[in-house]
């Protein structure tokens, strides 16, 4: 069990090591995160200035902003650049044997390295994450109570977990066709757009809004922050939860079959 | 029109260069630049599954966008004073116009750029009787793209059948010439950044940093006001132009010519030159210390 | 005049090193410390005109660092180099479009598109009369022998096919100074010496000069009639190829062949080393100074069939000068290994 437990913080740690490599890369990323958000605000006051102020679909132009704003921490949480189409590309050029060899789970390996990036990521972007809220805290009406709190945190993990695997799940994909990258594309389209993470869904025609409910992409950025903002309560709430956590084991079970088979199909190759 | 706006930017650097090298003959870069064309629709035309896959998913981006916009014009009806959604419709169109233009001609080539530098092939680009700056940019182009420069101009012509004064020629001799110096100074700032990435050795972040850049440059100008938005503003005017971009042409195109706008127009001709000569100057120092990886 | 000319080259590069451990990392993260890297160390060559001159040198000695400081690639940051009159780093159209380099681990064709193509760029790249490169390029097609796959893409010709179509890309300008590095490196018996035999054959038909480097001996002994050793930077040895044998080598090998098997004697070391025996042969290390007195010794003690003296394996003398250039600068060691990667 200790032998176990060494040799995931030994992958840990090296994976730390090999994201703190590059400084510049570190630096800039971190600090240009929040440009796009700028735009967002000046395009938003712009709306809301056209409207007289009058609130849009129950989103006033503070909360609006505290909505996107607030997006960009579950983005941070439920992001996974890179993840799929590395997977994609290991199974493409063999790599992935390496797992059928050396005894480490390969999606257990992913997600901790995926841990790693994000808590290096989150060490390197604290400040400017705080900085820019406390210069942004006149669009915020306090903090919600201590269940929503935990409710947002409960959300914003299973948020990242449902990333994780949703993307892992898409890598695996590659075992079947070699070409992922227009799935993936696909996915990221509706991810950009649908996940709430432009504008809250809450404010498209509602039959569209209907249909992207029956969706995973929301719980990646829009219900967290929902959540946040006390706009789902009570039994909505516990419910969201639910279908949230759904989501997160569905995928999980689906990268686990995805690799079991993907991996059988791949040696069955003898490739 | 692709061709004569790139076609233009080639021969400026094919001058360009006669100014910093002292040889009297020139390969003819008009003719080299067809070839690249010409390799690259080969190239392409190989993997023709792939062509239709990047044409298909390009074009659903922009229509998303689109949707995106149209949703924003269902809850106020207009973004700033001068931009109503036929309007914004001109200008978001001027966008793409720019935007597929670099992406089919200078993106493919400087995000290959980077790469040269790590895996020591650039050597091959040095040794070249040609100027380099002109074979890293143009080397490669990505046909595919350009599916956007189509649906931009369906676009322009969807919207400006809208408006209430549809332009007169000579605004649309000026819309011709400042998206060229729109597409060249978002050219500059793609070799700045790239140059840069020399420096660091890699850059991943080279797309994303672009990205955040250029998202400035896709609304209009008079939204960013007030005391963060005015400073802002100016920083992007003045600074890094990235907001005369498309901000000059679109509104040559969809509001009617007035004075008021000369000074900028003016600025935008400067500022083209200007980021020209400074990235070709970033990418001059860039070459020098290049040190050329083994294997 | 010498058509290459060096005087003191030199370069140094400031490589990032990496800390071990993850408190290091965080701290390379404010701080990086750096160290100099010399590559080559000061340089002087001069090669004249229709010569054709091999770079031999272990892993990392400067050999290629050299080339790429005279093909323009990399700067100086010392001395001088002039190559037809030119300084290579100024990367001049003139000097540009009468040298070529070709490298045997980088290949410069474009990968997804039939070689004819690449070529045709470079009729316009370098501006090459179009009736003078339909008959260049004829020419050394025929010669290379790969008229039909001028059509295929690139990806999917073999290595050695590769290499001669970066051989023509190369020699379509019609160069008159060739820079090779390693340009057999991971190729069949076959496709080395197809290779070999286009460059001696072009080279005299054209008297240009070469530049090579290469980790076959076979190449140098096939092409090259002088030779310069670079080790840790420095030229080590400038001269013929069995000129290294009468400077370095310091044995001689006596092969002997016993009338049978039975007839061998047992004591031969006390004559000399044995590196090889099977009886009723069998091979001696002899330093050289006692080779007379060695076969007399034998040949009045022993009935001996056949025997003869030869140079050792031009390989072996090579590889133990290499060993020595790196015994006399113990403590370099590490600073050779970087200048591997570097290089």
């Amino acid at each position: 069990m200790y032998a176990r437990l060494l040799t995931w913080w030994t992958i840990l740690r090296i994976c730390l090591e090999e994201r703190l490599v590059y400084r510049g890369d570190f630096a800039l990323g971190t600090l240009m995160r929040f440009l796009p958000f700028i735009t967002q605000i000046f395009l938003w006051s712009a709306v809301f200035a056209a409207r007289d102020q009058s609130p849009l679909r129950g989103y006033s132009y503070n909360e609006m902003i505290a909505y996107l704003l607030l997006t960009n921490i579950s983005r941070a949480f439920s992001s996974m650049p890179g993840l799929a189409s590395s997977i994609a590309q290991q199974i493409r050029n063999g790599e992935i044997k390496k797992f059928l060899i050396q005894p480490i789970d390969l999606i257990g390996f992913l997600l901790l390295a995926r841990v790693a990036h994000k808590v290096v990521y989150y060490v390197v972007a604290l400040a400017p994450f705080a900085l820019v809220f406390y210069l942004a805290r006149g669009f915020f009406s306090g903090w919600p109570d201590v269940t929503t709190m935990l409710a947002f945190l409960v959300s914003l993990v299973m948020a990242f977990l449902l990333g994780f695997f949703l993307e892992a799940t898409i890598g695996m994909v590659g075992f079947w066709f070699l070409e992922v990258s227009s799935l993936l594309f696909v996915y990221q389209l509706f991810s950009f757009f649908l996940s709430g993470q432009m504008f809250p869904i809450d404010i498209l025609p509602s039959a569209a809004r209907a249909a992207v409910d029956l969706l995973p992409v929301p719980y990646l950025a829009y219900f967290p922050v929902a959540v946040f903002l006390g706009k789902v309560q009570g039994t909505a709430l516990a419910w969201g939860l639910l279908v949230q956590a759904g989501w997160v084991v569905l995928f999980m079970v689906a990268s686990r079959v995805a690799l079991h088979r993907g991996l059988i199909r791949y040696s069955g190759f003898g490739g | 029109m692709a061709h004569d706006v790139v076609q233009a930017v080639a021969h400026d650097f094919g001058s360009a260069a006669g100014g910093l090298e002292s040889m009297s003959e020139h390969p003819s870069y008009l003719r080299v630049f067809l070839t690249f064309a010409r390799n690259s629709l080969v190239r392409d035309m190989t993997f023709r599954t792939n062509f239709l896959v990047d044409v298909v998913a390009s074009l659903t981006w922009v229509s998303m966008q689109l949707a995106f916009y149209l949703l924003i014009f269902a809850f106020a009806p207009s973004i700033g004073s001068d931009w109503g959604k036929y309007e914004f419709l001109v200008f978001l169109a001027t966008t793409l116009l720019a935007n597929s233009l670099v992406g089919a001609f200078f993106m493919p080539n400087l995000s290959e750029f980077s790469e040269l530098i790590r895996t020591g092939h650039l050597d091959f680009a040095l040794l070249k009787p040609i100027d380099t700056q002109f074979l890293v940019s143009f080397q490669r182009i990505e046909w595919s793209t350009l599916a956007n420069f189509v649906f931009a101009l369906c676009l322009l012509a969807f919207a400006l059948v809208h408006l209430e004064n549809p332009p007169q020629a000579i605004q649309w001799v000026l819309f011709i010439v400042y998206v060229g110096c729109g597409v060249a100074m978002l050219y500059s700032l793609m070799i700045a950044l790239s140059s840069a990435s020399v420096w660091m050795g890699r850059n991943q972040n080279l797309y994303d940093f672009w990205f955040y850049i250029t998202n400035f440059s896709r609304y209009p100008m008079e939204i960013y006001e007030g005391p963060i938005g005015t400073p802002l503003r100016r920083a992007f005017t003045f600074v890094v132009p990235i907001l005369v971009v498309v901000n000059v042409p679109a509104r040559m195109l969809a509001q009617p010519l007035s004075a008021q706008n000369w000074p900028l127009a003016g600025f935008a001709i400067l500022a083209t030159a200007g980021s020209l000569l400074g990235s070709r100057w970033m990418f001059v120092r860039a070459l020098a210390s290049y040190r050329s990886a083994s294997s | 005049m010498a058509i290459i000319e060096l005087v003191g080259l030199a370069k140094a590069y400031r490589v990032y090193q990496k800390q071990e451990g993850l408190l290091a990392s965080v701290r390379g993260l404010f701080h990086r410390q750096y160290r100099t890297v010399e590559a080559v160390r000061g340089i002087d060559l001069q090669v004249e005109q229709g010569e054709f001159v091999a770079f031999l040198g272990p892993n990392g000695a400067g050999k290629t660092t050299t080339l790429k400081l005279l093909s323009g690639v990399i700067t100086p940051s010392g001395g001088t180099a002039r190559v037809m009159g030119h300084v290579p780093w100024k990367r001049e159209n003139a000097y540009r479009r009468r040298f070529a380099l070709v490298m045997g681990q980088k290949n410069q064709l474009w990968w997804d598109l039939p070689a004819q193509e690449s070529f045709r760029l470079h009729q316009q790249i370098y501006l090459i009369d179009p009736a003078r490169f339909e008959r260049t390029r004829d020419e050394l097609v025929e010669l290379l022998g790969v008229a039909n796959l001028l059509k295929q893409p690139v990806r999917e010709l073999s290595l050695g096919e590769r290499m001669k179509m970066e051989l023509i890309a190369a020699l379509l300008h019609s160069p008159e100074v060739l820079f090779l590095d390693e340009p057999t490196i991971g190729l069949d018996v076959i496709a080395q010496h197809n290779i070999q035999a286009f460059l001696r054959h072009y080279q005299q038909l054209r008297r240009i000069t070469i530049l090579l480097t290469s980790h076959y001996m076979k190449d140098v002994a096939a092409l090259c009639k002088r030779v310069v050793i670079i080790a840790q930077g420095r030229i080590i040895y400038d001269g013929s190829l069995s000129g290294i044998i009468d400077r370095f080598s310091h044995h001689k090998v006596i092969t002997l062949l016993f009338p049978g098997d039975d007839r061998m004697p047992s004591d031969l070391a006390r004559y000399g080393e044995v590196v090889e025996e099977f009886a009723p042969k069998v091979k001696l290390r002899v330093p050289r100074k006692n080779v007379p007195d060695v076969l007399a010794g034998i040949l009045a003690r022993h009935a001996i069939e056949d025997v003869s003296v030869e140079d050792p394996p031009l390989e072996e003398v090579i590889a133990e000068m290499f060993s020595l250039a790196g015994e006399a600068q113990t403590g370099d060691g590490e600073v050779d290994r970087v200048a591997e990667r570097v290089t």
